[in-house]
Order: C-alpha cells, then structure tokens, then sequence
C-alpha cells in the first residue's frame, strides 16, 4: 500500500506541488525587513554597546583598568582636599578608553565594585562605525559621559 | 494612426509598405516591448523571489524599486568589458550573440494577437510560417550552442564545466521537448503557429486538455523541458551558482554578461510565448467551446487587442511560474537530472505522442 502510493506521489509529483503550495503562501506574509537606516531595531537589555561612566559613582580604584584583557582603559587620578567638607577625595584626571581595539567583553563592567555600576556598556548603542581608524575611537572621559551620538533610550537605563 | 499607416502605403506603394515597411515597424515594436518585457521580469523576479522568502525585494531605486532595472542596465553599460588573456576572442565575442539572437528571432512567429482573417485589419503577429514550429525548434536549439561556445571559449575550468553540462542537458532535454511538440502538431494538423491557434478555436478546446491525459502530459513535458532548455533553475547545473561560481559565463563582465542575461530572460519569454501558443489557445480566451463565458472575449475592446490581452494574461502566468519555480526548488543533481530526463519525461512523452496519434485515429 505505502509503496504504491510513494509511486503515485513520485509519478504524480505530489512532493513537488505540496512545496509549490507552501512557497505561494509565503508571499503573502507580513515581510520581516527592516529598513535600517528609517526603522532601527532595539536591541536586547542584555546587548553590550558604547560604553558609559558616571563619575560621581566612581571611586577611582582603577579595577576596570586592572581587568581589561588588553590594557585599553587608561586611569590617572589624584588625591585633593574637598574646601567645604575638609576630607581627602580623589579626582579622575584621565578616564580614556582606546575603543580600536575594544572587543566589548564587559569584564570593566563584571569588575567594577560599586552599586550600580560606574562604569557599563548596556547603552543599546552600536552604531559605532566611522570612516577613519583614528576617528572617534579614542574617548576620553567627557565623552565617556555625555556621549554626543548616543540615542534618547540610554538615559532610561541610567536610572535602573 | 490607421490613417497615418495607410497614407505611408499610398505614399510607398503596397509592394514595398507591405514587406518592408510594414514588418519593420512591427519587427520595432515588438523588440520593444520585448526588450522592456526582460528589464522588468528581472525586476518582478528580485520581487517574488523577495516576497518568497518574507523579504521585500529592492525597493531604494524609485517608489517600490521600478526604477531598479534601469539602473542595473546602466551600471552593466558602463562596467570594464574584459576579455580573458587566453580566451578564444571570436568565440569568446560570439557566444553572448547566439545566445539573444535566436531567442528574439522567434518572436518573428509568435502569434500575438488574431491574423488578419479575423481583425479585417492588421495581422496581430510579424509573419506566419508555415513551418513556424520547426522554425521555433530549430531557434531554440541555436542558443544551447552560444553556451558551449561561450564556456569552452573562456579559458577557465568553470565554465567549461557549465558549457558540458550545458551540451548534456540540451541532449536529453531536446528530445522530450521535441516529441510534446508534436502532440499539439498532430491535433492541429498544421505547422503554423497561427494555423495551431485557430484549429484550438476551431475544436474548441486548448489543446493541453485535448485528447486527456495525452495533452495534458505533453504539455507537463514541454514545460518541464522548457525549464531547463532556459537554464532556470531548478535546472540550472550549466550556472550552478555554488558549484561552478557562475557557470558558462564566469568570465564574462559588462555588457556581454549582459547579453547572456538577456538570453535567459528572453528564453524565458520564448518557451512561455510557444508554450502559451501551442497548448493554452494562444490569445483565444479561456473555455473557446463555452458559450455562456463570451463575455470573456473582452467584447468592448477591439478583436486584436482583447486577444493580445488574453495572450498576455497567459504569459504573465506563465513567467510568474517560471520564478515561482526558482523560488521552491533545489537544483537537481546531475544524474538526478539524467535520471528525470530519460527516464520519465522521454517516456511520457512518447506515451503522448503515440496516445495523441491512436485517439486521434479512434475518435478524432
């Protein structure tokens, strides 16, 4: 019985209009392109993009720097004493990230001990492209904070 | 129009307006549209192909991408035309040449539209051969060579390979695509493209259900033999895009690359435009035989036109088939592709032929 009827499926080509059938019925579904440069898509919470510091938050341990697989995170600070509260606090001279050879891994992230971090990546920026090797790559720490391209939802992630 | 044709008569006199003059101006036309015809299937395959597969095709050149072909022709214009160093240079030049040349040529038989019996004015068509199907055979079988050429002249081991592949699909593809030829010969009695027409009115049946199921199978063979007698997929081992980069025509840039794509396309029209004339009434309307659907004939337009419109209703069908095919199926591998071609389509197809032969004796 099956054999008989795999003949007449090969012989009728039945196979092959069943695929027919299915390919057509795709036409008609909703098209799944984006259309990058109008629509963009959002990426996950989780998505590690352009990084950013707050410097209020952070407390100048230089972990970040210490953890960084390849040495890109570059910190200088110095110790002052604050006029109006008397106490010793340290200053950030230098926060600069060399971005050229960034794998964004998100160990500066994992490393830093403050709460919430001072220092993370999950901006939801990636549009980090340029048309020069030495253009934008290089972020010193103004950047690092009020970066200039990032979109309007970074700042919702702040406040988590 | 009607006025300004028949003043350019009087003016050169019949002899010289009726086979000269004439001709010319259809022979223009239907270049024409037939050359615009190409441009937009490529563009109306990137869109199905697209929608096949839940994308939305080009659409950045012009409002929903119609300016797209337009664009293509002219960055294929201006592209560096090379030639390999050690190619065959006449063969090399040569071979994009039969590849178009045929496949337009046979639009000279094509019956577009009613002759002259029918409209009481102009005939719908260039000329009628009374042997215009061995003219279209003999057409069709030009191209196959413009291929080998092209392969064997390029000096590179790919498209060698696409040009041989190339020949052993034309041996065993020709000849079930010539045996269905045939049932639709033996219906009709004649040879004449418009001749087949008018007999499929005349019985009052198209002829892919005359004779059931002989018609019917011719016509499943032809089309399925014309598939891969345009090299379209999922018959198209002589390009075979993942195996032989880009098969017969790899070294081939520009406009000669150009000209091969034009072939295809024009391949492409041709079997549909033959396939449509000889086994789906050509431009006669859907059920001939039935009265109640006279309606059909498009009765409000000119006799010629609505039969041009019916024809290119067809076409259309038959050229969407055409992509929808690309867009299912996988290639055949090559002995699967032996396999298909000698062991079912050249036995059904003389199962057509000589059923076609003994219900015309019994019943016809």
């Amino acid at each position: 019985m099956t054999s008989t009827k795999r003949f007449l499926d090969r012989i009728m080509l039945l196979d092959l209009f069943a695929g027919l059938g299915i390919t057509f019925k795709y036409i008609f579904k909703k098209k799944v392109t984006v259309q990058y440069p109008e629509e963009r898509m959002e990426p996950s919470h989780r998505f590690r993009g352009m990084f950013r510091l707050d410097e209020d938050r952070c407390i100048k341990c230089t972990l970040c720097a210490r953890d960084c697989p390849i040495d890109i995170i570059y910190i200088d600070w110095h110790q002052e004493v604050n006029p109006e509260t008397e106490k010793k606090e340290k200053l950030l001279d230098r926060f600069d990230i060399d971005l050229q050879r960034c794998m964004f891994c998100g160990l500066c992230e994992e490393a830093c001990p403050t709460n919430p971090k001072s220092i993370w990546l999950t901006t939801k920026t990636y549009e980090l492209a340029s048309y020069e090797r030495w253009e934008n790559l290089y972020i010193d720490m103004a950047e690092l904070q009020e970066w200039k391209v990032r979109p309007e939802y970074t700042d919702r992630e702040i406040e988590k | 129009m009607a006025e300004l044709l028949s003043g350019l008569r009087e003016a050169a006199g019949p002899f010289l307006f009726d086979y000269t003059i004439q001709p010319a101006l259809k022979i223009a036309l239907v270049m024409a549209v037939v050359l615009g015809l190409i441009a937009y299937l490529t563009l109306a395959e990137r869109k199905i192909l697209g929608f096949l597969q839940v994308r939305t095709g080009p659409n950045r050149v012009g409002p929903w991408g119609v300016l797209q072909p337009i664009a293509d022709v002219a960055k294929l214009l201006v592209k560096e035309d090379s030639i390999p160093d050690r190619a065959v240079r006449w063969a090399f030049v040569l071979a994009p040449c039969l590849v178009v040349g045929p496949a337009l040529v046979i639009f000279a038989v094509v019956p577009f539209g009613p002759s002259s019996a029918t409209t009481g004015g102009a005939n719908w068509f260039i000329t009628d051969v009374n042997v215009g199907l061995l003219f279209v055979i003999a057409m069709a079988t030009i191209s196959v060579y413009g291929i080998i050429l092209g392969g064997w002249s390029s000096n590179s081991k790919f498209s060698l390979l696409g040009g041989l592949r190339s020949a052993a699909q034309m041996i065993s593809y020709e000849v079930p695509q010539g045996f269905s030829l045939v049932v639709p010969l033996l219906m009709a009695g004649t040879m004449s493209l418009n001749g087949i027409v008018m007999s499929q009115l005349e019985q009052g049946r198209w002829f892919a259900f005359g004779f059931f199921p002989f018609g019917f199978l011719a016509f499943f063979v032809y089309f399925v033999a014309g598939v891969a007698e345009s090299n379209r997929n999922p018959f198209d081992l002589p390009e075979a895009e993942s195996e032989l980069v880009a098969g017969f025509h790899t070294e081939y840039s520009g406009m000669r690359f150009a000209l091969f794509f034009l072939g295809e396309y024009a391949n492409m029209i041709v079997v549909s435009a033959i396939g449509v004339t000889l086994f789906l009434g050509g431009w006669s309307r859907p059920f001939p035989n039935v009265e109640v659907l006279s309606f059909l004939d498009l009765g409000f337009l000119p006799v010629g036109l609505a039969g041009l419109v019916w024809f290119t209703l067809k076409l259309v069908v038959f050229l969407f088939t055409f992509i929808w095919f690309r867009g299912t199926f996988p290639r055949y591998r090559f002995d699967q592709l032996m396999d298909l071609g000698w062991k079912w389509l050249i036995p059904t197809s003389l199962i057509a032929v000589v059923g076609t032969g003994l219900a015309k004796i019994l019943f016809g």
